[in-house]
């Protein structure tokens, strides 16, 4: 059974919200770069989800992935893909009041989108995942340098790293950041995860050891909350 | 080359009604005609029958288009401004008729456009990350706060005795051993419970702070008027005043309006800023306590003739160690917690402390209590400030 973060519970989901119907409109403003329309969307679903991974997954992801399908069908331009999702990054923000001063476990994660990946925005919700389970995320954005980011684990004492890759093109460059990682700190959990491994690539990645592909933010809470135990037990 | 009429009719219309480009023809003025499909939703639908220098932006300069035309193959990047209310680049064409009108045929800069969109997504990333950081950072500093408010309370509660144990003593040995000490070592005596107790003043502020910032205040109630709250702190306020010869005017009107008051903590308000007045007065200048009906509830005013204050000086003087406040007259040390004490006390019960100063012209420190004090007397943080 998954745990969930006490604030969350303490919120009462509304039964009589219809997720599918705003949903619907939330993702016609994001195709057409309604932002108010999507703020009001988004705070809807806010006042009416219980948790947080829900809204990103049902709302934000799967409006992102909608998105994306219209654009590789050529009935949006490559502008919109990019306003849509320049909206859902700064709608996130909302989040936040949710999100930080929960209790803290002590444990630190460093989150990036790895080099030459512009794609972030998977990156920060793994990041808010990881604070809501009471971990401090330091997230470094798109494209990480890998020795920036070898620099910063080190000098935050990370518990865990998470890299995440949307382009297929990119996932040597996953491969390649998560076997330095495993060189310079050989127990360090590595979670990755992201579109292009969802395409293919994840036995090539789980060959290095301590490496968890990881698909969903479903897949997250769930080694989040066995890894919590962990480090409650120990 | 002969061009099939079908196929030329076909390309035209496909100009004028769908091709993203700017297609229109410069008369002999140089004003638009016949602007395509695609010019009037970029420029304005009523761009008919202006000059082309009127669409170009005000900080650019009109270039020479006729001789542009002279060179049809050259591509010339010329800003509009848009419908929409932003400049945008084209690269633009131009082509002579023999009448002298030309054709101007514009498309969009794509590079440009580009490199912009990369440029906007980038600022909304970092915007962003900040907007996540700040979060982060300020949730980091309201745990801080609380580890520090609990530790200060910890700390100040363990300081306490012992510091009770000296002073005791202290006095104990100044009063009944006084014959057997000399003079000196009943200085050394005095210095020490001057020391001491200054040092529990000190905890004792720590303590209230640490309470009020956790937000355990709790207020006891009680219908009190203005009278009976004053009379509460008169024989003590008077001897602070006179230790120093201060004069303390008190003027209280008839008052029949009773306020909800823990009577005991806005006493210590009235002291704190009655203290504050006197150590900022010199010997024979005056400082007045007045309490009026002030719908809904009541004020106290305390007012001296000190240095009074500069707006700067005002900020932070009711924030736990804001010490914006002139030197004291007599080199009086303060703790610089009395009226960030007195602030929350006030606020605690629904009302509010402001001062109005000018310097040179004394300080006058009010606070106003509403007839009900809140429900829920726990203290609200102030989250927002961080």
């Amino acid at each position: 059974m998954m745990a969930t973060p006490p604030t969350q519970q303490a919120l009462p989901a509304d039964p009589s919200f219809d997720r599918e119907a705003s949903y619907q409109v939330y993702l016609a403003a994001l195709l057409s770069g309604d932002r108010e329309r999507c703020r009001a969307c988004f705070e809807q679903w806010l006042a009416a989800t219980a948790d947080l991974r829900t809204l990103y997954e049902d709302l934000v992801q799967r409006s992102l992935y909608a998105v994306g399908e219209q654009w590789q069908q050529g009935k949006i331009s490559v502008a919109a893909e990019h306003l849509a999702t320049a909206i859902s990054d700064s709608l996130l923000h909302l989040c936040y009041p949710r999100l930080f001063g929960l209790p803290r476990t002590g444990q630190t994660v460093v989150v990036a989108a790895t080099a030459n990946e512009q794609h972030h925005l998977g990156a920060r919700m793994v990041a808010d995942i990881f604070e809501l389970h009471g971990w401090h995320a330091h997230f470094l954005g798109a494209n990480t340098p890998p020795a920036g980011l070898l620099e910063l684990i080190g000098r935050m004492r990370a518990d865990a790293v998470a890299l995440s890759s949307t382009v297929s093109a990119n996932l040597p460059r996953l491969l390649q950041t998560a076997r330095g990682i495993r060189a310079e700190f050989p127990d360090l959990p590595i979670i990755v995860g992201g579109q292009a491994l969802r395409r293919g690539g994840q036995e090539r990645v789980e060959q290095i050891a301590k490496v968890h592909c990881l698909n969903t933010l479903a897949d997250l809470e769930s080694w989040l909350s066995d890894t919590n135990l962990d480090v409650r037990r120990s | 080359m002969s061009v099939d009429p079908e196929l030329a009719a076909s390309m035209l219309a496909y100009v004028e009604d769908s091709a993203p480009i700017l297609a229109f023809r410069l008369d002999s003025e140089l004003r638009v005609r016949a602007p395509n499909h695609h010019a009037r939703r970029t420029l304005g639908g009523n761009i008919e029958g202006n000059t082309f220098s009127s669409l170009l932006p005000d900080f650019m300069v009109t270039p020479d288009v006729a001789s542009l035309a002279a060179t049809p193959d050259a591509v010339t990047l010329i800003t509009l401004g848009t419908a929409t209310g932003m400049p945008e680049s084209f690269g633009f064409r131009f082509f002579a008729f023999g009448d002298g009108s030309l054709l101007a045929l514009g498309s969009p800069d794509v590079q440009e456009q580009a490199r912009l969109q990369t440029a906007f997504l980038q600022l909304n990333q970092e915007l962003n990350e900040r907007t996540r950081q700040l979060h982060q950072a300020n949730a980091q500093l309201r745990e801080l706060d609380q580890l520090k408010t609990q530790f200060l309370g910890m700390a100040a509660h363990d300081l306490r005795r012992p510091i009770s144990v000296i002073t005791t003593y202290c006095e104990f040995v100044l009063n009944e051993a006084r014959s057997k000490l000399s003079t000196e070592h009943q200085q050394f005596l005095r210095t020490s419970l001057s020391a001491a107790t200054r040092m529990k003043q000190l905890i004792d502020g720590f303590l209230d702070l640490a309470v009020l910032e956790s937000g355990r205040l709790q207020l006891d109630l009680m219908p009190a008027s203005a009278a009976d709250l004053v009379a509460g702190v008169l024989p003590t306020a008077q001897l602070i005043a006179s230790r120093k010869q201060v004069v303390l005017l008190v003027d209280i009107a008839e008052q029949p309006d009773q306020v909800s008051a823990d009577a005991p903590k806005l006493q210590q308000v009235l002291l704190n800023l009655i203290g504050n007045a006197v150590e900022h007065s010199l010997p024979g200048q005056r400082v007045w306590l007045t309490a009026r009906t002030q719908p809904p509830g009541l004020a106290f005013t305390v007012r001296d003739e000190g240095a009074g204050l500069a707006p700067e000086q005002q900020a932070r003087l009711f924030e736990a160690f804001g010490r914006g406040g002139p030197q004291k007259t007599a080199g009086e040390r303060s703790t610089g917690l009395g009226l960030a004490i007195a602030r929350m006390v006030v606020e605690a019960h629904g009302g509010r402390i402001w001062v109005d100063s000018q310097p040179g012209g004394g300080a006058s420190f009010t606070f106003s209590i509403p007839a009900t004090a809140p429900q829920t007397q726990a203290l609200e943080r102030h989250d927002g400030a961080i």
